[in-house]
This record gives C-alpha cells, structure tokens and sequence, in this order.
C-alpha cells in the first residue's frame, strides 16, 4: 500500500447517531459522532458496557445502520445499502471476528476458512488454495484438517482470523476478539492481529476491555454514554485502563480523534 | 468445500436426529407408495378374475332375487351369444362345519364349457360332470381347505331349499379365482320334484359369453330389453362390473386408508417442521455469524430449505426403495404360490414413483419453508444481539 493510499481515511463517520426500541423505553446507544480512521491503522474502541462501542463497531462494519448521520466505509455510503445489499457489501470489504469464534462445528479448520470463499466465483481449488494460505497467514498450517473441538481457545480464534482475512477485505473488524481467551493466547492474538497490519496494511477495528490491547494498538477511541471521549476526557480514560491494569501497560496510544 | 458439502455437512450434526426423522419421513412414503399401488392392484385383480366377454344377468331388484328358469333360453337367442348358463344359489352348508362355507351352485353342467372356457378343467372330468347327476367341480381352494379328493363323496345340508344332497366329487376347476362348488342343476331339480313336485323353475343369475367383446353392450341392453315390464326385469352387467361390486367395499376401506395415510403424511410434515425449526434454533448463532459475514437472506433461506429438502427427499427415495422392495417380496411369494398369486398384482409403477418422490420433497418444502423464512428474515444485527 502507497503512502498516499494509506492516508485516506477508509472509515469516514460523519454525525452518525443510533437509538434502539426496547419495550417502552427510547435508548440513545449512540449520540452523534464524527471520526475518521486512516487505511493501515489498527484502532481500538474502548469503554464500559453500555457505552455504545459495539454499536459503533456494527455501524463500521455494516451489520447495523444509522438513524443520522453519514457512514461511509472503504468508499461506500452505507446509509444507502438495504440489508442485502449490505450484505454482499460485507462479504467483498469486511472481515469479522468475534468473542466467542463461533466456527461451524462440523467443519474443518480449513473448510470454516473457506466459507466466505463460497460467496465469490472462485471454483473450489482456488477456494481450498486461499484458505490453505490464509491459516499459514495464521499459524495453523499443520492444523487444516482439524475440527473446532479438537482446537485450543486460541488455535479457534486464529481459525476465526484466516476466516476474516481469506477474501482479502478492506477492513477487520473484531468484537472482543480476546474476551474469551487467557492472558497468553490473548497476547498472541494481539500481536496476530498487529502483524495483519504491519506485513499486509489492513486496517483493523476492535471493541476490547482488555488494557493490553493498548500496547499494540495505533490508536483508541474511548466511548461513554454513547459519547466519544475527546482531549482530556480520553486521556483520563486511557489513564484509568493503565490504572486498572497496574501500571503493567506501556506504550504511548492516542486519543480520540 | 462446496454449498452443498455445507448443506450435508448441518445434515449430518446430530446424525440420530437426522436418522429418526428421516425414517419417519421415509415410512410414510412407502405406507403412502404402497396404498397409492391398491386401486390398480384391485383393478388388475378384476381383470385377473374378470373375462371380457362374460355378463351377469340377475334380477334388477338384487342378485337374491330369481328370475325364471325359462329366460336362460331366450337370452341363448340374442345375436352374439355363445353361451349362457344358468346359476341358482343352493346355500348348501358342509355338514362338518354346519354353515355355508363356501359359494355353492347348481349349474347346467352342459353349458359350463361354453361360459367358461378360460376355465382349466380336464376334460374327462367335465365329461364326468355332465354324465353323473349327482357329479361337483370343485375349485381347487375349497378343494385343498378341506383336503377333499376327487371320488370322494360330500353332503351338503341346504339352507334354502328343503332338501339335502349326496355329491360325488368328479372335477376340479383348477385355478385359485373360482373357489365354487358346481353340481348338476338337475339334480336339485329331480330332488326338488321328488320332495314337493315343483321342481326348480327358477334361476338366480344366467352367466352368458359373448362371442366377441365388441358385442358385450348390444348384448347387455337386449337381454335387459327383453325383460323389461315382465316381473322380472333384469340388470345385465359384465363380468368385472359384477366383481367390482364385492371389491367396491374394499375400495371404500381403501380411501379411508388413503385419508389416514393423508393424516399421518400431515403429522410427518408437522414433524419434519418441528425439527427443521428446532436444528435452526440451535444454530441460531452460526446463522447471525453466516449473515454478519456477508451470507445474504436469500442465500441463508436457500441452504436452510435445502437441508429440510434434502433430507425429506434421501428419506423419501428409501422410502420409496422401501416399497418397491417390498412389493416384489410380494411377487416373490406370488410366484410361489397360485393362494399367494393377487399380491403380484400390487406393482409399484413409474407413476407412484414419481408421486412417492414429489410427496417427499413436498414434505421438505413444507417443513423447511417457515423455519427457513424466519432465520433469514431475521435482521443480522437483531440476530446477533440475541445469540451474544
């Protein structure tokens, strides 16, 4: 990627707001936000439960749309896409990672890889081949015949990473992708995910509470309320995570934006 | 990996579920198979039993009542009869069993080679019947029930007529469709005369043969013609008609069988939905994550409807093996035996195929369509939240 590819922003939100229906009550998940995120960057939404993280992240990622607002991502509007139209916007430019894998379980490690591959015109060769290459990507060559259940915590989280980068996407996007994974798998899924965007240039969005994700992060956003923390509010925010992890995290991370 | 790889792959998650729904599904195609195989089946029993060119002549008002004896005759007259035989019914109980147990008649032995040619009786034997007045023909089935052999003497204790016969058994219609005891109809007559001087003036049904079936309809309509306004008039039907009739109750046991088999198809539809919604609910979360990758509403439609599909259809075409396997273990034994032989007229036909085939994916259809419709109507990020 060229530098003057790397400067434009891939994710550009513009007064972006979203408020759910639940029951009788009107929750405001998000109020309105503006924030730019360069191609290459690997950035972080952080916050406490209820914050409206995930909410943005879904917005990022196409999975949910505005109420106001301009959402435009690797160069598309996605206010305007309905939900299929979303959906096959997903599949060519987002790569998805979750908390908890969620890998079919009656697949192989090689063919839960491939899945994304069944939506493009690939034929099947090109699809195993991609596959093949994206678990070397992560570490799992000698794993491809494996099923979820034979694989550790952390051996399915980086199946779940070949998952999202096999179509080669503009961005990923991950949703605690350390949540459920302990101290040390944690870290390599990190240093995974950095390496995504050191040696190939993706940008890369997660939600995470986990402070060690500030060490290798280019940058955080902190929410609140629905509300994006700017100067000295996101300072204090990235303090406190420092506090809370005892002084163990190092690394100088931005702020909001 | 292919789309369908992935189909068979969710089919093949919880293989025992998978297994008994499939069974039940493939049971009640080949029930289904199997009773769709009986209204042709009873069709080619008549056609077995049935000559093309034999017509029953009877009383209008019902087969017990007579007509007289005078108007067999009259019916060997009509253009196009070659024969014609007159029947009466003696209602002659075996003496060991003490009531009827077997169809008995007192026949004209001179015309019974003329109505039933197709019939396989030696024809010594039927000389024998015609020249002793007190000779039976047996069919083989009374004949092999009772273990009676032929020179054997029976009496028969009439629950009609006052009077009780000696019989020396001199044939045997040796096929499994004519399970009658024929006797001389003279000989009734003579023991009739002898008890009250009346004799048997009186026929129960005449028995005719076309000499050509194009004939068989101008026959009926003069026979009955001629009867008309006498007292008694006459209702000529043919051969397969008059049989029909016996059947026609079996034919009404077999639609409320087909109505059963509709209910049961109907509770197997109920629950092959049951589980096709129960296999989407456990793979709720699989289904939000498919989505949130970019698996489209009509894709993630398209592979749950196929699951439900497939399955009813491999489960459907067993089925339908099933039934053609057991149908020719029924021609099998038909084969074996002459008792056995109607089985091998219930045939599975191309046509029951192709239905036994269409019901099951009709089945899938309907079992998968509303679970299907519901996961992938469902919004991705409404799915999402619900699973994490």
């Amino acid at each position: 990627m060229d530098d003057a590819a790397a400067a434009l922003p891939v994710i550009a939100i513009r007064g972006v707001a979203r408020h759910y229906v639940r029951g009788v009550d009107d929750v405001q998940a998000l109020r309105p936000i503006s924030l730019d995120i360069d191609a290459g960057r690997f950035v972080a939404f952080m916050g406490p439960s209820g914050s409206g993280k995930s909410t943005l992240l879904n917005l990022v990622a196409g999975i949910d749309r505005p109420d106001a607002g301009e959402l435009l991502v690797a160069g598309e509007r996605l206010n305007d896409l309905d939900e299929d139209e979303l959906a096959e916007w997903r599949s060519r430019h987002v790569g998805l990672i979750f908390q908890f894998f969620n890998l079919i379980p009656v697949l192989s490690a090689r063919d839960n890889v491939a899945l994304p591959l069944l939506l493009t015109k690939l034929d099947k060769r090109e699809r195993v081949r991609r596959a093949e290459t994206a678990l070397r990507v992560v570490g799992l060559e000698e794993r491809l015949d494996h099923y979820p259940s034979t694989l550790s915590g952390g051996e399915q989280q980086r199946v779940a990473i070949a998952r999202a980068i096999v179509t080669d996407p503009d961005l990923i996007v991950a949703d605690e992708p350390t949540g459920d994974l302990d101290a040390r798998n944690a870290e390599d899924i990190l240093s995974l995910l950095r390496r995504l965007k050191n040696d190939f240039g993706k940008t890369i969005v997660m939600v995470t509470h986990d402070p060690r994700a500030l060490r290798f992060v280019d940058q955080v956003f902190h929410l609140d309320k629905g509300v994006l923390l700017e100067g000295e509010g996101a300072a204090r925010a990235t303090a406190a995570i420092r506090m809370a992890a005892g002084g163990a995290v190092e690394g100088d991370v931005g702020g909001g934006a | 990996m292919t789309s369908f790889g992935l189909v068979r792959a969710n089919l093949g998650r919880n293989k025992l579920r998978t297994a008994l729904t499939g069974s039940a599904i493939g049971l009640a195609v080949a029930l289904v198979c199997l009773l769709l195989t009986m209204p042709a089946g009873l069709d080619a029993l008549l056609e077995n039993v049935a000559s093309n060119t034999r017509i029953s002549v009877h009383n209008k008002a019902g087969i017990v009542y007579s007509m007289p004896a005078s108007f067999t005759r009259r019916v060997r007259q009509v253009d196009g009869v070659a024969a014609a035989m007159a029947q009466t019914w003696y209602g002659g109980a075996f003496e060991e069993q003490g009531k009827v147990t077997f169809p008995n008649f007192a026949v004209e032995a001179e015309h019974v080679a003329g109505v039933y040619p197709d019939y396989p009786i030696e024809p010594e034997q039927l000389a024998d019947f015609q020249r002793y007045r007190d000779g039976a023909l047996v069919g083989r089935q009374v004949m092999r029930k009772y273990n009676w052999k032929i020179g054997q003497r029976v009496s028969l204790r009439s629950t009609v007529w006052p009077v009780d016969l000696d019989f020396r058994i001199v044939g045997e219609i040796a096929n499994e469709r004519a399970p009658f005891f024929w006797f001389n109809r003279e000989y009734l007559d003579q023991a009739l005369q002898a008890f009250n001087g009346t004799g048997l003036g009186i026929v129960g049904m005449i028995w005719v043969r076309a000499s050509d079936p194009s004939r068989v309809n101008a026959i009926m309509r003069e026979v009955d013609e001629m009867s008309r306004n006498s007292e008694a008039e006459t209702a000529s039907e043919t051969e397969k008609s008059f049989f029909s009739n016996f059947f026609g109750s079996l034919q009404g046991l077999v639609t409320i069988i087909m109505i059963v088999t509709s209910l049961v198809v109907l509770c197997i539809v109920v629950i092959a939905a049951n589980t096709a919604s129960m296999a989407v609910r456990e793979r709720s979360a699989e289904i939000a994550v498919l989505k949130a990758i970019g698996f489209g509403r009509r894709t993630i439609f398209a592979m749950l409807l196929a699951e439900a599909m497939l399955l009813a259809t491999a489960a459907g075409g067993i089925g339908v093996g099933f039934a053609v396997g057991v149908t020719r273990v029924m021609q099998a034994f038909a084969g074996w035996s002459d008792a056995l032989g109607p089985l091998g007229s219930f045939i599975i036909t191309p046509s029951v195929i192709a239905q036994g085939l269409l019901l099951s994916v009709v089945v899938g259809l309907i079992a998968g369509v509303v679970p299907a419709y519901g996961a992938a109507r469902k919004p991705v990020v409404e799915a999402l939240r619900e699973v994490f």
